[in-house]
């Protein structure tokens, strides 16, 4: 199969899953109690008022026609208002992204650098001493509460031991921030040369994504020991010993097998760790696209609430794209799926 | 000369409930068997008779929770089962070839079929790449793979059950080995293809002096391609003899009723035809295994039978094995 | 003739061997130290809960002005907060909020998730494929956030939290017991006893239901320890619970302004106590899988 037609049944496979989540999106705050209208009308408005404003939401229409406006605003990038900015949600939201990747990209890169080869080693040995110590690391990462490790890191680091700057913002207050070029001042102070903010940016990075890596690398050890085990104990691997093949060459067969499940898996937790980026962001005042859901959702915004959770599920599917298309070109198999 | 021995072999799978009891499945009880070089041997017996199991034991192919637990497993007059990992890597694959039932998850998913039988050759000699390479296209020819060139760049799912199979035999083949073990090789290809494989192992056997394991549930593959033979029951060996002595004299019951029962085709159903369930694993009855199924089933049967010797090299295990009347059906 | 086949192989599939809890208990501590540890935890926040009058030094929401923010002392153990509350006493009145909100929504969920996928996975077809597709595309949604929007977007009452997190867990269980059903729908207990003219009710519930649970049942404490997760997790967004209710995840919210400023057991007690309930939850959920998983039952 050419990588066309993968493409295209894979797009074909994404719309109607892209038209469920923007109803999806639509229902959210329509199956509520809450009523927008009074949101946004204010205590003292009239019924005139509340009709015009209705009449400006459209909400005066029956609701198939209303999803039929929603549908054709998300089309053209208009998500709303939101009502705490008061700028358009995609552009709010667009502003954020690189801030809230950033933190996402490095917490679950370093949780695949530690949980991956924790997972492989702890699979070589099953019930041996390293697979119990990584596999109550793995339960604790499980069971801690992302902001409340936030919390104690911030007390440790920066309350105690003054190694790491107060938990709020992205970089040092008296530091100047580097010219934008990506969005996030890590890489702009690179590019601008500029080490001061480049430091002060990195000091502020270190507690955030360390909390990220650590939750996200408990699931990573569990699943990536898992699939290790199982391709250990599958046929081929058990024929490959049984052929007299040398160690190494019976390894890098399992670890050949295991790459494209582990990888898919840590492309999944990239989309499931948004929900831990965004506490963390919120405990460390981290100002991106997480901070900025968990307010909206908090201070009941609903049209940023529905914009950010769109904006979620589009990227989930992005990267479930993105996935499928490196498995298609690592894997051999991958036309038989 | 004796290629293999086989004694008392003893394979359990051995787990815990729930509730951590220890429960034992007496897969293989005292397997006892001898190949020699220049011979095939047949091992026949019902699905779940442990003829899988008994191969998977002599290479080293178990997976828990199967374990051995007693006997011996001879080859060349050394023990595999306490050699160490390295001296035991140089023999399979090697001088030892398995060919399993399961062809199509057995192959690397992820290499392509040339490169397997590369890498396996090239794990056992000193042979350069060029050279196994051509080594293989000789291999697969020899197996009936048409386009043998074009199919070394083919990967294992691209491949029928058939023609895997084919691929897992030439692969056995790669580096000549002195015993080959081949778990029921033709089960899925058609006749045609079966009767050239099974020919060509004969020629590689006659020529080159190889010892041969054949596992069939085809009592016609038997008789016509092997030597010797030992009929599988319940996870023993219930007889062993020459093909001819134990067709025409089976000593067994199990044996003769299977020979009496499989007509034609002289294939063992998947189903066990001959009187019902084989015995629960876990509860093995007392004495002979066969007792419930056993149409001669007497007082004495409650004590295990001895391995009774009724002719040359011909023994069955039954307390009454050669004295059983013709004419009872 | 059929219903006997029947009665019969149902005798071999359910049939238990003769069984004693206590044995299971000593038998569950051999084989998985982890769920053993995790049911200790377990029952231990259960006695919490159910105790906590009587294990209460001071009134949960009382409090004391003039010792606010007291540091732990032998009066007050694990310190007061910012209002001056006993932070001992309402940690431990905060083990019910774990098990209020965690108990019925995960009841819930299996009341849910348990026909639906004894139904889809014996039905098969359109609405199978179609409810698939649609647990599919729920994994798009973070399930922190999903859980989050909806409660915001419902109203935020402590029943409301519990009936969200119950619907949106329930895809867990429909999935495993479908699986499950899938695989014995062609077994032939199932197929005798639709021979014997059983309503499809009965075949569900009587015939399917007891061997399809399993897989269930050992994701409860996972899924039950996700609902404690996300319930405190609302509360420290301030979403559901509000201060200054005794709840873990308000509390952790009430102490988060004070970790900078070095008050850190505020913050501190009600985490460790959310993170041990949720640890023995994990524990004990993990050691069942393992448990009921075949392959590990390997003896070594
Ligand atoms: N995990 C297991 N636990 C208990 N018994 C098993 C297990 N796996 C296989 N068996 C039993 O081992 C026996 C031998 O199987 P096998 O050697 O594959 O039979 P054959 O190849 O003769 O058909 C079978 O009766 C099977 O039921
Ligand atoms: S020992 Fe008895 S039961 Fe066993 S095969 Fe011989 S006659 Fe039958
Ligand atoms: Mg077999």
């Amino acid at each position: 199969m050419t990588f066309t037609r993968f493409f295209l049944r894979r797009m074909m496979m994404v719309i109607p899953l892209l038209v469920g989540i923007v109803f999806g999106t639509f229902m959210l705050i329509r199956v509520g109690g809450l009523d927008p209208v009074g949101l946004l009308a204010g205590p003292t408005a009239t019924a005139e008022e509340f009709d015009i404003i209705r009449a400006e939401l459209g909400l005066d229409q029956p609701l198939w026609a209303q999803f039929g406006i929603y549908i054709g605003n998300v089309l053209q990038g208009d998500l709303g208002e939101s009502w705490l900015s008061t700028r358009p949600v995609l552009d709010d939201m667009l502003d954020r992204v690189p801030v809230t990747l950033e933190l996402l990209l490095w917490g679950v890169g370093i949780g695949a650098i530690i949980g991956i080869p924790i997972g492989l080693k702890a699979a070589f040995k099953p019930d041996g001493t390293f697979d119990h110590v990584s596999r109550f690391f793995s339960l604790f990462g499980f069971s801690i509460p992302t902001y409340w490790l936030g919390l104690m890191m911030l007390f440790v680091f920066f309350y105690l031991l003054r190694w790491a700057p107060p938990g709020i913002g992205r970089i040092g207050l008296m530091v100047s921030q580097p010219p934008e070029v990506t969005g996030t001042y890590l890489m702009d102070s690179l590019i601008a040369g500029d080490w001061t903010a480049f430091r002060s940016a990195l000091s502020h990075l270190i507690l955030p994504v360390t909390c990220i890596a650590v939750i996200a690398a408990a699931p990573i050890i569990k699943h990536t020991r898992a699939i290790a085990i199982e391709v250990i104990s599958s046929d081929a691997v058990r024929y490959a010993k049984a052929s007299g093949l040398p160690t190494l060459t019976v390894r890098r067969m399992v670890l050949r097998n295991a790459a494209t499940p582990v990888l898919t898996f840590v492309g999944t937790e990239l989309t499931g760790l948004v929900g831990t980026t965004s506490l963390i962001e919120y405990v460390f005042a981290w100002g991106g696209l997480g901070q900025y859901g968990l307010n909206a959702i908090i201070n009941g915004d609903f049209t940023a609430v529905q914009g950010y959770v769109l904006f979620l599920a589009l990227f989930s599917i992005f990267v479930f794209l993105i996935i499928d298309f490196v498995v298609f070109l690592i894997e051999p198999r991958a036309e038989l799926q | 000369m004796n290629l293999l021995q086989v004694r008392d072999l003893e394979t359990h799978f051995i787990s815990r409930d729930i509730d951590n009891r220890v429960r034992i499945a007496h897969a293989l009880n005292g397997i006892t068997f001898d190949v020699e070089e220049g011979e095939i041997l047949g091992i026949v017996g019902e699905t779940g008779a442990g003829k899988s199991l008994t191969a998977q034991s002599v290479v080293g192919l178990l997976r828990p929770p199967a374990r051995i637990v007693g006997g011996q497993v001879r080859f060349e007059g050394r023990d595999l089962l306490t050699m160490s990992e390295d001296d035991l890597n140089a023999i399979r694959g090697n001088d030892i070839a398995m060919v399993v039932q399961n062809p199509r998850t057995s192959l690397d998913p992820l290499s392509r079929i040339g490169d397997q039988l590369i890498r396996i050759r090239r794990a056992h000699s000193e042979s350069s790449e060029a050279e196994a390479r051509s080594r293989a296209v000789e291999m697969m020819t020899a197996v009936g793979i048409p386009d043998p060139e074009l199919r070394l760049s083919a990967w294992p799912h691209e491949l029928s059950g058939g023609m895997a199979q084919r691929v897992l035999i030439a692969m056995a083949l790669m580096n000549e080995p002195k015993l080959l073990i081949a778990d029921e090789p033709t089960t899925g290809l058609d006749v045609t293809v079966q009767a050239q494989i099974l020919e060509l192992l004969r020629d590689l056997v006659t020529r080159m002096n190889m010892g041969a394991i054949i596992i069939t549930h085809d009592l016609g593959v038997v008789a016509n391609f092997c030597d010797r033979m030992a009929v599988m029951f319940a996870g023993g060996i219930v007889e062993t003899g020459t093909v001819g002595d134990v067709f025409e004299n089976p000593a067994h019951p199990y044996t003769s009723n299977l020979v009496d029962a499989t007509p034609e085709r002289l294939k063992i159903g998947r189903k066990a035809v001959f009187g019902g369930a084989p015995p629960d694993l876990y509860n093995l009855p007392d004495g002979c295994h066969h007792r419930d199924r056993c149409r001669f089933a007497r007082e004495e049967c409650s004590t295990p039978p001895p391995l009774r010797e009724v002719g040359l090299k011909h023994v069955a295990r039954c307390h009454f094995a050669g004295e059983l009347p013709e004419t009872a059906q | 003739m059929p219903s006997e086949t029947t009665s019969m192989a149902l005798r071999e599939v359910t049939a238990e061997p003769e069984f004693s809890l206590w044995q299971r208990i000593i038998g569950l501590t051999r084989r998985s130290p982890t769920a053993a540890v995790g049911l200790g935890i377990i029952l231990f926040f259960g006695m919490l809960a159910l105790m906590a009058q009587y294990l209460m030094p001071h009134e949960p929401e009382l409090v004391y002005a003039e010792r606010v923010l007291h540091p732990p002392s032998s009066e007050h153990l694990f310190g007061t907060d910012g209002n001056g509350m006993d932070i001992f006493s309402r940690v431990i009145y905060g083990a019910r909020f774990g098990f209020g909100i965690a108990i019925p929504a995960v009841v819930l969920a299996l009341v849910i998730g348990i026909p639906v996928g004894l139904w889809t996975g014996y039905r098969g077809g359109m609405v199978d494929e179609a409810l698939m597709r649609f647990f599919d595309g729920l994994r798009v949604f973070p399930s922190i956030i999903l859980a989050l929007a909806v409660v915001a977007a419902t109203g935020q009452s402590l029943i409301n939290v519990v009936i969200v997190l119950g619907v949106l867990d329930s895809p867990v269980f429909a999935r495993v017991v479908r699986s499950e059903v899938l695989a014995l729908r062609s077994s032939v207990f199932v197929e005798s006893a639709i021979a014997a003219g059983n309503p499809t009710w009965r075949i569900l519930f009587i015939h399917l239901l007891p061997n399809a649970i399993q897989g269930a049942m050992a994701q409860t404490a996972v899924r039950a320890a996700w609902a404690v997760r996300i319930s405190a997790t609302l509360a420290f967004l301030g979403i559901g619970i509000q201060a200054p209710t005794p709840e873990w995840g308000a509390m952790i919210r009430q102490g988060a302004e004070f970790m900078i400023s070095g008050q850190w057991w505020v913050a501190l007690f009600p985490g460790v106590a959310l993170i041990l309930l949720v640890l023995g939850l994990n524990m004990f959920g993990d050691g069942m899988q393992e448990i009921l998983n075949p392959r590990s039952r390997a003896e070594k």
